[in-house]
């Protein structure tokens, strides 16, 4: 007790407070942006990263002092953000609702890959000069960086305040917020009102990654991702479109993470986060600070892109197709056959994820942390003296439980939630890789995994490693397709089309996705257990959101739920790339703009969905 | 039928995707009436709604206000154009005040001098409404959001208000009152069509009536007529009229 009354609690409030009106500044662009156009919008955090490097381009290339690089980082951000919405959302206006979300992940990448290109991959110091003031209070400080970033904020939220209350077009995006419906019939023009709102979430997003950038004198341009992870979790705790409650949200996150980092340390920072999220998604999806008489939550299923017949493809030419992958071997390019391994492990990983995402319509965007469990898994065993091949299939039977076990919380989401808890899932299995240093080492990762082999053969030769991941999908792929025709795959589909329905013909829901998930996580998990032998070497970041991201890609690709599409789509999306080198250097824009094209023009996907 | 028509349908085909909603639909409501138009469910009655405020554009066919084509005009310039609409349920703006509604219900205007004398005309003729300006128009009863819907419309100085099922979900009690409160709007001179489930009540107060089933008129004539009519309860039934 003594020790813990002793640590600097002062201080820790006060960090706690300027991170948490940092998180503020975003979860009220997400919440406004939730509110009007109910969508999550995965770019949020990438336009922060543009605002950390418009304010590094002011602030120390050109110089401007620091309230001018405030007013040139909001009004780009605004830009950026209703460019967003004007590129990448309005024509998405008559598709699906989680057809922008997807569109917004695009975007992100795309953002992202245009900051590397042109600032490079590496943070850089963002120093800015302040008075040198430092306020004592008992035993903490209050510096003038504090009070910055803080009175910022509180500029912030005043204007923002004064706009939607005292203003014409601010009466009608609350009005919009409220009953979009009801609001288009007064003749309110949504295009105008969306636009404005990811103008003002753009700008504030921007700022916010301003203060960051002088807050800690560093700019990352891989700090996107988890950012929006933190406002996103702000707004569930504020209760996804309110405006103070996101507020209110990020400064209890900031809170809690500041007085988590005091009592259990900084690696487990990002934990709390995703604690708390999953914790609030569970208990009160509406938010903290929801009347009982709540919005109920969002009534969307799974129901996600317009569906298309699948294509049937012949017998005669599948198994054409078939031999004429497994003939690639003999073309003599070793580095050809080396990228289409790669792809056909990437396209186990779309079969398993169009099962649950397509078949059984739960879009998940944490997909990767089942090929982490699968991977994590069948190297611990196998460095432990189990045989390779038993490591592989203990692997992905403890995937297939793991996967149903840890995805079971998300199961009673709907909609976007599944997203948001997939996504909070996938990152909690990623962090507990991190700081488990026990058993898996930690950031160091785990070295010298045995190669390939099965029963005393090796199977560490490019030839002979590629024609055993081919017989891997053959026949993962033929035993999912007889799955999709039986009395599961119907009860499954049914799912999708309609939970509440299904149940009500005593389906019970929750038993049928835990065998998706199981059947998805121990292909999946094989996957990642290949993975790892090929690779000799994984660390918690090998399969991170970007591989997640590219899974969904495939999947969407080949058209939800379909299996042979998955394939097909796996060997364009994850084997194009890597063939032409050009693409390979700009992968993530490839990706994103992949995602956004396919989106906007064919969202059934290459093959139809089914 | 008397009196300049300000209001046509005319000869309109409507479908979502394959389904054909309306077959030639055609009507007409006149300057200063009150019109209705009757159907079931799934009878197209909303999306003759949709249809009238451009927020659904028909195959073919033409919505003419006072001889001007604004068949599928964006919302806002046939608001501005004087229609005004009372929402299906009412669809207030609950966390909003009665107040920041009314004002929503202008919207589209600019003038800002004749937008602060309707709010005083409304208010007098709603004098309920004065009190309860700052109160969160969710909080009020369901009677009482009829009005908040009603002076709404009419703050977009409207020459019609299209009002889609006024009596939905009141009790017997506030439908008289509803059917008082469009009495009064239109002795403003103000045009009202009113689509309704509830033909009875709707045909009390209406001068003219036209009687829509699975997207084609199959019945119309004046209220007092519709109202003596035998087919007017079996169209209800779900009977087709022969």
């Amino acid at each position: 007790m003594e020790s813990l009354l002793s640590l600097p609690w002062f201080d820790f409030t006060i960090s706690g407070v300027v991170i948490g009106s940092i998180y503020a500044l975003m979860a009220v662009g997400l919440a406004l942006i939730f509110g009007v156009a109910n969508l999550i919008n995965f770019a949020h955090g990438s336009v922060f990263t543009v605002g950390s490097y418009i304010g590094w381009t002011c602030a120390v290339a050109l110089g401007l002092p620091l309230w001018a690089t405030v007013l040139v980082v909001a009004a780009a951000g605004g830009i950026v953000g209703a460019l967003i919405e004007l590129l990448a959302i309005r024509p998405l206006n008559h598709q699906s609702r989680i057809a922008p979300l997807l569109a917004t992940i695009g975007v992100g990448l795309i953002l992202d890959q245009i900051v590397h290109i042109i600032f490079g991959a590496n943070p850089r110091a963002l120093p800015v000069s302040l008075p040198n003031l430092r306020f004592s209070i008992g035993s903490g400080t209050i510096g003038a960086i504090d009070i910055t970033i803080f009175v910022t904020g509180v500029i912030s939220a005043l204007a923002l305040y004064l706009f939607l209350f005292h203003s014409k077009l601010g009466m009608a995006v609350r009005a919009t917020a409220q009953d979009g419906d009801a609001a288009r019939q007064m003749g309110v023009g949504i295009n105008a009102i969306n636009m404005t709102v990811f103008g003002i979430a753009g700008a504030l997003g921007a700022i916010a990654g301003l203060l960051v950038g002088i807050y800690y004198n560093s700019i990352d341009p891989n700090a996107s991702f988890e950012i929006m992870l933190k406002g996103m979790v702000a707004i569930v705790i504020g209760g996804m479109s309110n405006v103070p409650g996101a507020i209110g949200g990020g400064l209890i996150l900031g809170l809690i993470e500041s007085y988590g980092i005091a009592l259990f340390g900084a690696s487990y920072r990002d934990l709390f986060a995703f604690a708390v999220l999953l914790l609030m998604l569970l208990l009160r999806p509406n938010g903290l600070f929801a009347r009982a008489h709540a919005r109920e939550a969002e009534p969307m299923t799974g129901t996600f892109v317009t569906r298309a017949k699948p294509v049937r493809i012949p017998a005669w030419a599948l198994v054409a197709g078939a031999v004429l992958i497994a003939l690639v071997p003999a073309l003599g390019q070793p580095y050809l056959t080396q990228v289409m391994t790669n792809a056909l492990l990437y396209a186990l990983a779309a079969m398993s994820l169009t099962l649950v995402a397509g078949t059984l319509g739960l879009i998940s965007i944490g997909h990767a942390a089942l090929l982490a469990v699968g991977a994590y898994a069948s190297a611990l065993l196998t460095m432990a003296g189990l045989p390779v091949a038993l490591g592989l299939v203990l692997a992905a039977a403890i995937t297939a439980v793991l996967g149903a076990a840890l995805t079971y919380p998300a199961f009673r989401l709907r909609g976007h939630y599944v997203a948001i808890g997939t996504l909070a899932i996938g990152e909690i299995v990623a962090l507990v890789i991190l700081n488990w240093t026990s058993l898996t080492h930690g950031s160091m990762g785990l070295y010298g995994i045995p190669p390939l082999e099965l029963f005393g053969i090796p199977l560490f030769s490019t030839n002979a490693s590629y024609w055993f991941v081919l017989a891997l999908v053959i026949v993962f792929a033929l035993l999912q397709m007889r799955l999709l025709s039986s009395h599961l795959g119907r009860t499954w589909r049914a799912i999708r089309e309609d939970t509440i329905a299904a149940e009500t013909y005593g389906v019970a829901s929750n038993y049928y996705k835990g065998l998706a998930f199981g059947f998805a996580g121990f292909v999946a998990g094989i996957s990642g257990a290949v993975s790892a032998h090929q690779f000799s070497y994984i660390n918690y970041d090998t399969f991170n959101l970007l591989t997640s991201v590219l899974i969904l890609t495939i999947v969407i690709l080949g058209g939800l739920g379909n299996v042979t599409g998955a394939i097909v789509a796996a060997i364009i999306v994850a084997g194009l790339p890597e063939v032409f080198r050009t693409l390979a250097e700009y992968r993530m824009l490839f990706y994103g703009m992949a995602l956004l094209l396919l989106i906007r023009f064919r969202p059934q996907g290459l093959m139809g969905s089914d | 039928m008397t009196g300049k028509p300000l209001l046509v349908l005319d000869r309109i085909n409507s479908f979502y995707g394959p389904v054909q909603v309306h077959f030639d639909l055609s009507l007409t409501v006149p300057e200063k009436a009150i019109v209705c138009l009757l159907g079931g469910n799934a009878s197209g009655k909303s999306t003759t709604m949709k249809t009238i405020l451009g927020l659904k554009t028909p195959q073919s066919g033409h919505v003419l206000l006072e001889g001007r084509d604004i068949t599928g005009a964006p919302t806002a310039e046939i608001v501005r154009a004087g229609i005004s609409v009372v929402p299906e349920a009412r669809r207030l703006f609950g966390e909003m005040t009665v107040r920041e509604n009314l004002l929503m219900g202008a919207y589209v205007r600019a003038d800002k001098a004749a937008i602060a004398e309707d709010y005083d005309r409304v208010l007098e003729l709603f004098p309920r409404l004065r009190e309860r300006l700052r109160q969160k128009a969710g909080t009020m009863s369901g009677g009482e959001q009829q009005m908040v819907a009603m002076a709404r419309a009419l703050m977009g100085r409207p020459k019609l208000i299209c009002m889609d099922e006024p009596t939905m979900g009141l009790s017997p009690l506030f439908v008289d009152r509803v059917l008082e409160l469009i009495a009064t709007v239109n002795k403003t001179g103000v045009s009202v069509l009113m689509v309704e489930q509830n033909a009875s009540m709707a045909l009390r107060i209406a001068d003219y009536g036209y009687v829509l089933q699975s997207g084609r008129i199959a019945l119309e004539g004046p209220a007092r007529d519709l109202l003596a009519d035998p087919r007017i309860r079996t169209a209800y039934l779900g009977e087709t009229i022969e």
